[in-house]
């Protein structure tokens, strides 16, 4: 599906770009014709034994995803973006493009770890035109400022969509897993095209609740394996409330200011995000967000999907724990390794944790 | 606060003469001394005393430093340097981490920070020092509590989450001085950015210590640390002598005072008096180990649980670690410090420590200790829990072999956490790589 769509943008005249998780200024490359194709892995079995170059105990998320470059997979792309996200994806950024497995381009996205503070919008300005300034090299095209000030805007209207679609999730007439197909397309569509197919998935909410059953909450990095949900959905559950990295954290809380200087406001965006562990957020900050998000939800329990050897997720982990026993919600960790399929001993567990809440009252 | 104020000054003051004479009357037989002639070590250093006696007065002032001097936890790579001038007592969780390897509590402080939910796969010293600080539980007697927590991105990601657990349980503010990722040359706007934080970095930390930054003394921290650091940089250098005075897992244990002292008058008499020693030595062919037959370098940090008996087999074989890129890190990026520039400097000198950088200066860095110290094997320890440090080592491993010729053999271990290791296979492996060099 990725490589059709990736022909096509070819023959619009756009470069592709294949990006690696999980935050990156995907206004900034709308602004100037470049398409990106974002590299979760993939799930499954390394497709080379390039996964080897990197020890076991690294995520396969790194494990994955360079093997699969090092095959070859990206030989359609014409650059790649490395965000530095943790430890190990800017291990990557330095592992693929010195030592091998990626001899394109190779642009590094850093973005600041800490509080927000001047110095650190000013560091994300100046890495946003840095960023600009390679693309220009690539496209042959340098940055046009009323350009960026579109896509920022087609993209608000992208997150206002999702936004509406995951929060109005009782009333929308999708099951968990056509959703998060639907939502994760963004990931490899041209936006223009995502925002049409969210809109008219967005036109189907309704007004009655149609969708029954003991709502969840997930959080985690990334829906991996999707099966994840249609064992959710036989267990009689549904996701009422997200928070995956991939997905409801990269929703901005609020949209950007309508007027100013382009590259402000896209700067301002990284700093209207969901907490996220990826980005070092205050852990305080982001117990009280998930709490306010599952209660806004109704959840009646939280299922935690960590990738086993991820830093950032495992350090929440506790305090998740923590906040979720004083409200007296239940918590499910399910560790995954981006399995093709959904292991038999995390179905068991997920039809249990499901089965558990239905005898349960309401949580406080 | 006048009692602890009293009681911090007088452990100051006194503790290194009651220290000295406390390790002169407890001198045990140390690794080599006259324990017959099948011992593989040369005769342990004198300089171990000494350095036994001011990381012991470190601790033992630190029990009485909360009330007494601001407290800073910091993060080994962080500049240091704004907290002394302040008149801060810093702490260095990682040090502290590593003394708890040594004395091999990991395992029952892990445990119980296990049962909050931390995963056994984070790093090994963040979950020892969260261990001790839920248990309370430390080889040192007692931390001081810290007004304030002190973060540099600059060795790793970990140490920010590991530090804003700290900053939730000990509710006080975190400064973190955020270094990007150095590949090739540092770019403007990157030393720039960290400057710029050094300098908010003084405000936050003037606040908390009740006074400004006095010039005269971060100039004079600056020029302290830069010399630090030479000096360390002139021990390791002794490494290079044929044979080399003393073995890269000595120098794991010596570097503690570059780490937890740097920009300190102690921390630069301790390296004089270890410089000399060293030298002495030389001049005398004094050897590290007894029969010194190849030489290798160390990568990676050390397995703390297992110095004792990895050390012991390596040099049994006539095997000396000369070299190694954790202790030469600490003095490679230091010396840039410049007291004509002390922010700039410390932008240029503190985002280029070792772990910043990307895979092609380790491979040159790794590449030039082999052939400055002669060394004709390389031991990558594969380190669980620490994957900044360990990503990327497969290929330097291969490239270690096919552009320098080097023997190599990558160890898997933790740092800290004896539970991941495989006394077995481990043996199996160094003696197979052992036997590749006869």
């Amino acid at each position: 599906m990725r490589s059709v769509v990736i022909a096509r943008q070819k023959k619009l005249g756009r470069k592709t770009v294949i990006v690696l998780p999980v935050l990156y200024p995907r206004e900034l490359l709308t602004a100037m014709g470049v398409h990106a194709v974002e590299l979760w892995g993939p799930p499954g079995p390394p497709r080379s034994p390039a996964a080897g170059r990197l020890q076991g105990y690294v995520c396969a998320v790194a494990r994955n995803a360079l093997a699969f470059l090092a095959s070859g997979g990206g030989r359609d792309a014409d650059a790649a973006i490395f965000p530095h996200t943790c430890d190990s994806i800017q291990g990557l950024a330095t592992l693929a493009p010195d030592f091998g497995g990626w001899e394109k381009p190779a642009y590094r996205y850093l973005h600041p770890k800490g509080e927000d503070r001047p110095a650190a919008r000013k560091f994300v300005r100046s890495e946003l035109e840095r960023l600009a300034g390679e693309l220009a090299r690539l496209t042959g095209r340098p940055l046009e400022l009323p350009r960026l000030s579109e896509a920022i805007s087609l993209h608000a209207e992208i997150d206002r969509l999702r936004r509406e679609l995951l929060s109005r999730r009782p009333f929308l007439p999708l099951s968990d897993a056509a959703l998060y197909r639907l939502l994760r397309r963004g990931e490899y569509l041209w936006p223009g095209d995502h925002l049409e197919e969210l809109a008219c998935a967005a036109r189907g909410i309704r007004d009655d609740r149609v969708r029954h059953g003991v709502p969840l909450m997930v959080s985690g990095y990334v829906p991996e394996p999707m099966s994840v949900f249609d064992c959710l959905e036989a267990a009689g559950a549904f996701v009422a409330a997200d928070d995956y990295a991939a997905v409801g954290r990269r929703i901005a809380l609020s949209p950007p200011p309508a007027e100013g200087d382009p590259l402000d406001r896209l700067s301002g965006m990284h700093f209207r995000m969901p907490p996220c562990p990826t980005r070092t957020s205050d852990t305080g900050a982001r117990m009280e967000y998930l709490l306010s998000l599952f209660r806004r939800s109704g959840a009646a329990g939280v299922v935690l999907h960590v990738p086993k050897f991820c830093e950032p997720e495992n350090f929440d982990v506790p305090a998740v724990f923590r906040t979720f026993a004083d409200a007296g919600a239940p918590v499910l960790v399910l560790e995954s390794e981006l399995e093709a399929e959904l292991s038999a001993q995390s179905a068991t567990r997920l039809e249990a944790f499901v089965e558990s809440l239905k005898f349960k009252g309401p949580s406080r | 606060m006048i009692l602890r104020k009293l009681q911090y000054k007088a452990i100051s003051c006194l503790g290194p003469g009651l220290l000295s004479v406390a390790s002169r009357i407890g001198k045990r037989p140390g690794r080599g001394s006259a324990q017959g002639a099948a011992h593989p070590f040369g005769p342990p250093l004198e300089s171990g005393r000494k350095l036994r006696e001011i990381m012991s007065l470190h601790y033992l002032s630190g029990r009485y430093a909360d009330g007494a001097v601001p407290v800073a936890w910091v993060t080994s790579g962080f500049p240091v340097e704004p907290l002394r001038a302040l008149g801060f007592h810093a702490v260095y969780p990682e040090n502290h981490a590593a003394v708890c390897s040594v004395k091999r509590l990991v395992p029952e402080l892990s445990a119980a920070v296990e049962r909050l939910g931390y995963s056994r796969e984070l790093c090994g010293y963040a979950r020892a020092d969260l261990g001790c600080a839920v248990t309370g539980t430390t080889p040192v007697g007692r931390l001081p509590r810290p007004d304030l927590l002190c973060c540099c991105t600059n060795i790793c990601q970990t140490v920010l989450y590991w530090f804003r657990a700290l900053a939730d349980r000990f509710r006080v503010p975190l400064a973190v001085v955020d270094a990007p990722f150095v590949y090739g040359e540092a770019k403007a706007g990157h030393l720039e950015y960290f400057a710029d934080q050094l300098r908010g970095l003084a405000e936050t930390a003037g606040g908390i210590a009740g006074r400004a930054t006095d010039r005269g003394a971060l100039l004079e921290t600056v020029r302290l640390s830069r010399e630090g650091s030479l000096l360390w940089a002139e021990c390791l250098a002794a490494g290079r002598a044929v044979p080399s005075p003393w073995t890269g897992f000595d120098a794991f244990f010596h570097m503690a005072p570059i780490v937890a002292l740097r920009g300190t008058k102690e921390c630069n008499g301790y390296y004089r008096m270890l410089r000399d020693e060293l030298n002495d030595r030389i001049s005398r062919g004094v050897g590290g180990i007894g029969n010194e037959r190849f030489r290798l370098l160390w990568d990676n940090l050390p397995v703390w649980h297992r110095l004792r008996p990895l050390s012991a087999v390596l040099a049994e074989n006539g095997f000396n670690i000369v070299c190694s890129t954790y202790a030469a890190a600490w003095a490679e990026a230091g010396a840039a410090i410049d007291p004509a520039d002390p922010e700039g400097s410390m932008a240029r000198a503190y985002l280029n420590v070792l772990l910043n950088r990307d895979l092609p200066y380790r491979l040159s860095f790794m590449k030039r200790l082999c052939a400055e110290s002669g060394s004709t094997g390389a031991i990558l320890h594969s380190d669980r829990s620490c994957k900044p440090y360990s990503i990327g080592q497969v290929d330097l491993q291969r490239r270690l072999v096919s552009e320098a010729g080097v023997r190599t053999l990558l160890l898997e271990a933790d740092h800290a956490d004896p539970r991941s290791w495989s006394e077995e296979q481990a043996g199996h492996r160094l003696a197979a790589f052992m036997e590749s060099f006869e």
